[in-house]
């Protein structure tokens, strides 16, 4: 009965607006599970949701019309609501966007057809002569297929290659995030509270439980925390801990220290005071790789 | 009437729960409040035994529930505070045999006739928690300065707060003045820090409670004892009333005059505000 509860409450997460009711499913869950967890939170709940219309939150996903059905279908069959639209992150849609875009420059290069946007040759040629140095330069003739916007399309798909979520508040005992990308932390993480991220974490607050940063294996993550006091830190397959002092008063408290930083040093993890001073005064912090 | 519901919640056992449930609740109706308080530890009662009401149980929180009797027949007025009632659990039962819904209807009609109803929660976060926190509108987390209770009142007010109970108050309980000044227990302030929730109360450990527990009477009737009166304030605070909160290292004796004028009932910190 707990697990059941715990893992439905994880993966399916329920707010409301108005006459609206917002769905919102883990990110991470298979779909299966989701519909599963939603199923019984429909069916547990069944006299909350007598009618009304509902937006389904399907976060980072991007899910084909027949598992959109899926899901509509589960909603409507357990219960009154009308699922009134689905909706995903922008980014996502963004970045999805990005990837078709460039398929089908690739493709147009493939067959030979200018890129979208791309002026013809002629008159290309005619705009650079005003160059200084297009006298001696590669012949405009060429330029279609020499000039392809890789850099441009490189700096846009930049912000998207590790995201960064925020987590705002504590994270309390028995609490645990996972996070794609970079993660940032508002707040403290106490003890028995969990982060896992594939990249690096930040905590602006008190860092007593357990961080893994880099999970995915990435051993040049780093973490860093306002202060410590005796957590748990793993980065990628190394792992870090230390015991509080026989006291219990000592091992709650965060002993005055400062902001400091763990990152992977001589094969183990190394964890020290955040030197931001050096970086200004002293020509570069030594904790920078 | 419209009453409302306010769960006493640790998820460690042990840690005053229920005589934080009888003192809060008798305080309180000395303020003249209709006050309810329910024990939902099935299995494992004790709310009774602290108010002194075991030999008077004829019905419980069961016989409710299942329709073996009327509200009123299982609802025992206390004998000192006359607006004071309570519903026992059931001994013989455990915490499956009744649902959230059960409760929440109970409850629901308790606040119709009570101004306050107090819901005495189990420990652990299983079913009982659940139906527990379910009904209440306010939350009363109560922990020692003790590393493993903070632990699970954390857990706990995790879960409270996932449950959209946003009014969620502290009593930090059995405090131990003389271990805090030699730097051997957590202090208030470390507590509050880590949790990160108001507190209602800072109760110092008192001997005078087992004295009370075992009697029958709840200890805010006795006004020598520093709980007592915490629990007093606690409730008026509850009850909308501001009181600073005074911390117990402020109000405990430290010289060999002061712990005379404690014993003569010349109390003159009891009165010193932080």
């Amino acid at each position: 009965m707990v697990a059941e509860f715990t893992e439905t409450h994880d993966l399916v997460r329920v707010s409301g607006r108005g006459a609206l009711v917002n769905f919102e499913v883990d990110d991470h869950a298979p779909l299966n599970d989701a519909c599963r967890a939603l199923r019984e939170h429909l069916g547990r709940n069944r006299h909350l949701y007598a009618s009304g219309e509902v937006i389904a939150n399907i976060g980072a996903r991007l899910l084909s019309e027949s598992d959109q059905d899926r899901i509509r279908k589960v909603i409507e069959s357990e219960s009154g609501l009308h699922v009134k639209q689905f909706w995903c992150r922008p980014e996502i849609l963004e970045r999805e966007s990005l990837r078709i875009a460039r398929l089908m420059e690739e493709q147009a290069v493939v067959v030979g057809l200018p890129l979208p946007g791309e002026e013809p040759a002629v008159p290309l040629a005619d705009e650079t002569e005003e160059d200084d140095t297009v006298d001696d330069g590669p012949s405009p003739s060429v330029a279609p297929e020499t000039c392809q916007p890789e850099p441009a399309r490189t700096a846009l798909e930049e912000p998207y290659r590790v995201p960064v979520d925020i987590e705002r508040g504590n994270l309390r005992a028995g609490e645990t995030r996972i996070f794609p990308g970079h993660a940032v932390i508002l707040g403290n993480v106490n003890p028995g509270a969990q982060v896992i991220a594939d990249g690096d974490v930040m905590v602006f607050g008190g860092l007593r439980g357990m961080v893994h940063a880099g999970a995915s294996g990435d051993n040049t993550a780093t973490i860093l925390a306002m202060s410590i006091a005796y957590p748990v830190l793993r980065i990628a397959d190394y792992s870090w801990h230390r015991d509080g002092p026989a006291n219990a008063f000592g091992r709650q408290s965060n002993d005055g220290n400062g902001p400091t930083l763990a990152r992977v040093s001589n094969g183990a993890i190394q964890v020290a005071p955040y030197l931001k001073p050096n970086s200004i005064n002293q020509g570069g912090n030594p904790n920078e790789r | 009437m419209s009453g409302k519901t306010i769960v006493m919640t640790s998820g460690k056992g042990g840690v005053g729960k229920t005589t934080a449930t009888a003192n809060v609740g008798t305080a309180l109706a000395l303020r003249s409040n209709r006050v309810a308080v329910i024990d939902t530890d099935i299995g494992l009662r004790n709310l009774d035994v602290v108010m002194g009401l075991e030999n008077r149980i004829v019905y419980d929180l069961v016989d409710i529930v299942e329709g073996r009797c009327r509200l009123e027949q299982a609802l025992i007025r206390d004998k000192h505070a006359g607006e004071l009632y309570l519903i026992a659990a059931a001994q013989t039962r455990d915490k499956d045999c009744i649902t959230t819904q059960q409760l929440v209807g109970l409850c629901e009609r308790l606040e119709d006739d009570f101004d306050y109803v107090i819901v005495d929660c189990p420990a652990g976060i299983e079913q009982g928690f659940r139906n527990a926190i379910a009904a209440a509108q306010e939350a009363l987390v109560v922990t020692t300065p003790e590393v493993s209770a903070i632990r699970d009142a954390d857990r706990v007010i995790g879960l409270l707060q996932a449950a959209e109970i946003r009014d969620i108050r502290l009593i930090i309980n059995r405090i131990k003045p003389e271990m805090v000044r030699q730097g051997n227990m957590m202090d208030a302030s470390d507590v509050l820090e880590m949790l990160a929730v108001d507190a209602v109360g800072l109760v110092p450990s008192d001997d005078r409670v087992i004295t009370s527990t075992n009697s029958g009477t709840p200890v805010v009737y006795d006004g020598q004892s520093a709980s007592g009166r915490e629990f007093v304030r606690i409730a008026a605070r509850i009850d909308g009333e501001h009181i600073p909160l005074i911390d117990p290292l402020d109000e405990a004796p430290t010289s060999i005059m002061d712990k005379v004028r404690n014993i003569m009932g010349i109390n003159r910190k009891a009165s010193a505000h932080v």
